[in-house]
């Protein structure tokens, strides 16, 4: 370990720390937001901050902050016969799996740190002098003296020994092994730990998330909370078995369980949700299931349990449960995005920049900088995240609580089998697959380009529609008066009635 | 006709009609397609809400209180104008001298639905005009908290002496005993209008509409 | 027995009666003011005013008036019966009297009590008869109409101070002279009179003189309006929250039987009020007898207590029963009690009969308050209630004074004192310092003498507050009903005497009045000897 590594490791710590943390906080308000806007109501707009004596509202965006000071300056109360060390113990069990299941989350490519401004290719080549207009001038070489090692494409200063391109230990790590001479570093991983596991740490971490539960709904001497906290147990074990056997079958097809690579792989080819739909579909599901919330709310069900294992928790230690909950809807989004959404790739946006082509047939092509293309790739991870917490919000909001006995079917009867279904199905497809020759492989490159194109035409569509739906037109919209409208037609009726 | 048993419950016995489960079609028992449609209702108020939102667009919710679309009044921002004859939290109305013109009868607490009017009746002093001729709450205490807001207290004071036309509605407090209302904060209130008199005009000892008390001096 | 027949009722009476309390004894009410059975007629108000057919014997007046013609739209002549006073004609044999079912007297009714309204100031949401008053009641009744008089009122003094216990407004006084009569006949003291007439007309106090006595609160009783109140109830109360039961005046041994009109909300007895029986009070009472209400609240022993002096220590009640039952076991052979004349038979009996059945005690004594003046109104000399009830409680045998008691304290013969009650007249200094020498245990409800010296005090409930019975000088049992919830801690005392008695391991288990009449019955050999008027009057009303 050298020292950059460390900082970086730091900084890549806290941009994702930071970004879950803050995405948590942002979640509160949506969810009163965008609950609010689905039930025609305002939402939240009360709190108020004054500053040089103007009072700032900013849409109920300071709630979050009201929360926590609300929060920090509550009664802590522990119930007399409760456990105390487990009651406290309990909400940081369950904070703190969420946090760090993005660990190993990739949020961008990896990042050339000595090319930044210049056109870094796919095979390490890079183009020094890029301008937007010109073309642009291949140098198939490193730019940089003594440079020859590649790793993603990117130079590797100080890691002389030659000719090894996909060295292990400078590929995950991004530093030299321990028998050469440590140098700068010339490529970071973007995601805080590099390791194999991949998505069995995720799980293995995930399964926490039920000790914290649980152990809240024991040490709190009540039984709503003992009910809850068996609940939660149940559900959380029962949804785990059917969410990891759903990506069984994308892990088949990306051939690795690392999260990188899953990314890189949806990049080259199409957006796992495509190769995977019904994965995907069960995923959801067992993720919504995990994060305990409507309409797998069942331990804290409110009109059967009072609020289940939450029943005695007040102040910031209710405040961590609340956080983490919210933090478990950003990780599983993440874990959606860079599982079947292509994590940080957009169609068509490569390491060299833009190329839209299908097949061989390249429409336009435009090279960017290597800053911009990371820049844009964490854009798009944090917004696809954050889409995928609105969809998520919207299914919350919409269904209702399922009962105790649905959902065990659902987990048990349904996702379950249809998880193993589909292994099968994926493997009887990759076999068949790998027995076709390369002119049927190509041809599904292409189709895989065509949906590609599809997704970028729809991502365009439906944000052109938001924005000249939302800003667009200056004419004021009709609003249909429906009482009015009722009481016309009675009025219509009572006259018709009259002239006959 | 009864549906097939289960178990052995004896159905049979029971007087009564057994209710068809209600047939459901795949789509129904897959679940998603059922849902994506409940998505698309809560899609479709999400974006039609914000855009209004976005573009100030809203409903006037007191004009237009019944039209689609978020019709939320914001209270303490936005009131709803109240009608003139709106109960509001009490006032005793005042003579012209200041005095309450509450004569202590406990009619009011009498009629009282809620039992929450409490007052303790006093004499005016020998020296005072009033001595005999009226008398006065020395107390006089209403839990608003208590009161049902009828207006039985209003209609049956004989004197114009309690009115409910303030136009105040009962205020949140932190605590209970900030419920109570005793004389002097009842008779610090005045109507919408700002008019803190009676309007049940009385001709009062040293009046000039008041009869002079006609003693015939000297005869025994 | 002879009869008239009023509105189609048979009715009999007693030879010299007039029509209305003929009526009144049969129950039947004939609007009246100036009447009151216990007075003589004056047949000034006119309310009472009744059409009666002509007789063989008596003829029936008819007078010339001049009605008014719907048809014509004018008057037209027309004669109608004179109509006479049913308070002062008296009834003859088969007198054919028409009240509610005449025209003629409805009629009349009405604009008596419109005269009567004319000048009247209508005060009711002050005045402290308004929802029992007469002139509401009759309007209610018979008038019915807006006050057609538009001038101011004639204005006439108000809340004039008539004595130390009664304030007049003459503007709401109708003349009825009810106060007058009563002063003079009853109270054989003729202060009050009436003066000046018609719209001027009041009453007065004799110059140099205050309304002064023993009867002054009566006036207020007999006043049919709000024109006489006493000071002790004025502004106390509204009438209609207060609710009432039969009682019996604990002021004397005659025993005047009461109404106890108490609030149920609060448990305060604001007055007394009498109760008609003709063998005991007939229709009064006496001005300390009605103020005896106060002893419901002044002076109450509300919680128990332990010690004495500055020791002394309020106690939760069992703590308090623990206490006295200890007290009483260690010193077996040495207990005395002390009955009370205050308190009712019933639980003079209750600690007799622990006394005597379980802890084997010899001597009884009697705690009684001194004399008061008597008169021969109602008034007896004897201020105690129930000395009779103490007697009869003890199974009719005779107590010794408190001044016996000296004597065996000082010789260690009695160191327990049980007594009942608070109040006794202890003068000399010899009783006093027994008392403070045993170790007395009291059962009472006021503070007295007896709580003063008291070890250990159990807070009983007062007369308004517990069922009983005093038997009054001529040997009636009256039996008084519970109003007010009990106070505080306190309970009824032959309850506090049974649990006592059960701390003791003493086979007591009354639960309720009835169980404690049942063992009074069961342990008592020959009952006193009742007077069946009174006590039948003097039952519960229910
Ligand atoms: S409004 Fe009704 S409930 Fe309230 S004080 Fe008046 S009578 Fe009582
Ligand atoms: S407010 Fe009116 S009704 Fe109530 S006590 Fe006063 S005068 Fe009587
Ligand atoms: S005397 Fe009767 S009518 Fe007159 S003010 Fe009093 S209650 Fe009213
Ligand atoms: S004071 Fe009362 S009792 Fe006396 S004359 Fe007047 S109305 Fe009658
Ligand atoms: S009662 Fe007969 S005249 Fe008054």
């Amino acid at each position: 370990m050298t020292l950059s590594s460390i900082i970086w490791t730091v900084v890549k710590i806290l941009i994702v720390v930071g970004f879950i943390v803050n995405l948590s906080a942002i979640l509160t308000w949506m969810e009163r937001r965008q609950s609010a806007m689905m039930q025609d109501r305002v939402g939240p707009n009360r709190a108020e901050i004054t500053v040089f004596g103007y009072k700032i509202r900013l849409f109920g965006l300071l709630y979050p902050i009201a929360d926590a000071v609300k929060m920090f300056t509550k009664e802590d109360f522990i119930p007399p016969n409760a456990d105390k060390v487990l009651h406290s113990l309990a909400p940081m069990l369950s904070l703190f799996p969420p946090l760090v299941v993005l660990g190993v989350v990739p949020f961008t490519d990896t990042l050339c740190l000595d090319n930044l401004h210049e056109v870094v290719q796919k095979n390490g080549v890079v183009a020094s002098n890029w301008h937007f207009f010109s073309s642009w001038i291949e140098q198939p070489s490193c730019s940089l003296p003594g440079a020859k090692n590649f790793i993603d494409g990117c130079c590797v200063i100080g890691c002389q020994t030659a000719g090894v391109v996909h060295q292990p230990w400078a590929e995950h790590f991004g530093t030299c092994p321990a028998n050469v001479a440590p140098g700068m570093i010339g490529a970071i991983h973007m995601q805080v730990i590099d390791f194999n596991p991949g998505v069995l740490y995720v799980f293995a971490l995930a399964g926490m998330g039920i000790v914290g539960a649980s152990i809240a709904g024991w040490s709190s001497d009540n039984k709503f909370s003992l009910m809850g906290g068996l609940r939660a147990a149940s559900q959380l074990v029962s949804y785990e078995v059917a969410m990891g056997l759903s990506i069984v079958g994308a892990i088949m097809v990306y051939g690795t369980i690392r999260l990188d690579e899953m990314t890189r792989w949806q990049g080259d080819h199409v957006w796992g949700v495509f190769v995977q739909p019904l994965a995907f579909i069960l995923f959801l599901t067992a993720a919504i299931a995990e994060t305990k919330r409507a309409p797998f709310d069942l331990p804290e069900g409110e009109s059967e349990i009072v609020a289940g294992y939450l029943v005695e928790y007040s102040g910031m230690k209710f405040g961590m449960f609340y956080m983490g909950e919210f933090i478990e809807i950003a990780t599983s989004s993440a874990l959606l995005v860079a599982i079947f959404l292509g994590g940080y790739n957009m169609p068509f946006l490569h390491r060299d920049g833009i190329t839209i082509a299908v097949g061989d047939a390249v429409v336009w092509k435009q090279h960017i900088p290597h800053i911009l293309v990371i820049l844009m790739q964490a854009g798009a991870f944090f917004g696809k995240i954050f889409v995928l917490c609105w969809f998520q919000m919207f299914v919350r909001w919409t269904l209702p609580r399922f009962r105790y006995d649905q959902l065990m079917k659902l987990g048990w009867r349904m996702l379950l089998p249809a998880a193993l279904a589909n292994i099968f199905l994926t493997g009887v497809i990759l076999i068949a697959f790998d027995r076709t020759g390369t002119e049927f492989q190509e041809r599904m490159g292409v189709v895989g380009d065509f949906v590609n194109l599809a997704t970028a035409i729809a991502i365009t569509f439906v944000q052109l529609w938001i924005v000249i739906g939302f800003f667009g037109s200056t004419q004021p919209a009709i609003r249909r008066n429906a009482f009015n409208k009722r009481a016309r037609s009675a009025g219509e009726i009572v006259e018709k009635a009259l002239a006959s | 006709m009864p549906q097939p048993l289960v178990g052995s419950f004896p159905y049979d016995k029971v007087k009564g009609t057994a209710v068809p489960k209600p047939t459901r079609t795949a789509s129904e028992q897959g679940y998603v397609s059922e849902i994506t449609k409940g998505i698309a209702v809560t899609m479709t108020h999400f974006f039609k809400n914000t855009r209004a939102m976005v573009r100030g667009e809203r409903p006037d919710p007191v004009v237009d209180p019944m039209s689609e679309g978020i019709t939320t009044l914001e209270y303490p921002d936005q009131k709803r104008p109240y009608p003139e004859r709106f109960r509001g939290v009490h006032r005793l109305t005042h003579r012209d001298d200041g005095s309450p013109r509450c004569v202590a009868c406990l009619c009011c607490s009498t009629a009282c639905p809620a039992q929450c009017i409490y007052i303790e009746a006093g004499e005016y002093g020998g020296k005072d005009k009033r001595h005999g001729y009226e008398r006065y709450p020395v107390k006089f205490v209403i839990d608003e908290l208590r009161c049902i807001f009828c207006g039985y207290c209003v209609e049956a004071c004989p004197c114009d002496a309690i009115r409910m036309d303030t136009g105040v509605h009962p205020v949140p407090y932190d605590s209970r005993d900030q419920f109570i209302y005793g004389k002097n904060m009842l008779l610090a209130m005045a109507s919408q209008a700002g008019k803190q008199k009676h309007e049940n005009p009385r001709a009062e000892p040293p009046d000039a509409d008041y009869g002079p008390i006609e003693r015939l001096a000297g005869h025994h | 027995m002879p009869s008239i027949k009023l509105d189609g009722k048979e009715i009999p009476f007693e030879k010299g009666e007039t029509i209305i309390t003929a009526a009144h004894k049969a129950g039947v009410e004939i609007p009246h003011y100036c009447w009151h059975p216990g007075l003589s007629v004056a047949a000034n108000c006119r309310m009472c005013l009744v059409e009666i057919d002509a007789t063989p014997t008596r003829r029936q007046l008819v007078l010339d008036v001049l009605a008014w013609d719907e048809k014509k739209q004018d008057y037209v002549p027309g004669r109608k019966p004179k109509l006479e006073p049913a308070c002062q004609v008296e009834c003859i044999d088969g007198l054919v009297v028409k009240s509610d079912t005449s025209p003629n007297v409805s009629d009349a009714r009405k604009h008596v009590q419109e005269f009567l309204l004319l000048n009247h100031p209508v005060d009711c949401p002050i005045c402290d008869q308004a929802g029992e008053c007469k002139l509401q009641d009759y309007w209610l009744s018979e008038d019915k109409q807006p006050k057609r008089k538009t001038e101011e009122i004639l204005h006439k003094p108000k809340a004039v101070e008539f004595g130390d216990t009664i304030v007049y407004d003459a503007e709401r006084c109708i003349v009825c002279t009810r106060c007058v009569r009563f002063m003079d006949e009853i109270a054989k003291d003729p202060v009050l009179d009436k003066r000046e007439r018609g719209n001027l007309g009041e009453i007065f106090v004799s110059p140099g003189r205050k309304l002064e006595g023993h009867y002054t609160m009566m006036v207020d009783e007999v006043c049919p309006v709000g024109a006489l109140t006493t000071k002790d109830f004025r502004f106390k109360a509204r009438v209609w929250f207060l609710k009432k039961v039969p009682s019996i005046c604990p002021g004397c041994a005659t025993g005047c039987n009461t109404w106890l009109d108490y609030d149920a909300r609060t448990g305060e007895v604001p007055r007394l009020r009498p109760r008609e029986n003709l063998a005991v009070n007939k229709y009064w009472m006496c001005d300390d007898g009605i103020l005896t209400h106060r002893r419901v609240q002044e002076k109450r022993t509300l919680h128990a207590y332990v010690g004495k002096g500055k020791a002394r220590k309020e106690v939760s009640p069992i703590a308090a029963l623990k206490a006295a039952a200890q007290l009483i076991k260690d010193a077996p052979g040495k207990v005395a009690i002390i009955l009370s004349a205050q308190r009712s038979t019933e639980d003079n009996f209750a600690l007799a009969y622990l006394a005597k059945k379980h802890l084997d005690v010899k001597e009884l004594f009697l705690a009684r308050v001194g004399d008061w003046d008597g008169d021969d109104i109602l008034r007896d000399n004897d201020a105690n209630p129930n000395v009779r009830g103490a007697q009869r409680g003890a199974g009719d045998t005779s107590l010794s004074p408190l001044s016996e008691l000296a004597e065996p304290v000082a010789g260690q013969q009695i160191s327990v004192l049980i007594a009942l009650g608070g109040e006794a007249d202890i003068s000399d200094a010899t009783t006093v310092g027994a008392l403070g020498r045993a170790k007395l245990i009291a059962i009472a409800a006021n503070h007295g003498p007896l709580t003063e010296n008291a070890e250990v005090i159990l807070p009983a409930a007062s007369f308004a507050e517990q069922d009983g019975s005093f038997i009054n000088r001529q040997g009636t049992e009256q039996r008084f009903s519970a109003g007010p919830e009990p106070a505080g801690d306190s309970l009824a005392g032959w309850d506090i005497l049974a649990r006592l008695a059960r701390q003791l391991g003493k086979p007591i288990d009354w639960k309720s009045f009835l169980d404690v009449r049942a063992a009074m019955k069961a342990a008592l050999p020959s009952p006193a000897a009742a007077n069946p008027e009174s006590a039948a009057a003097a039952a519960p009303a229910e």
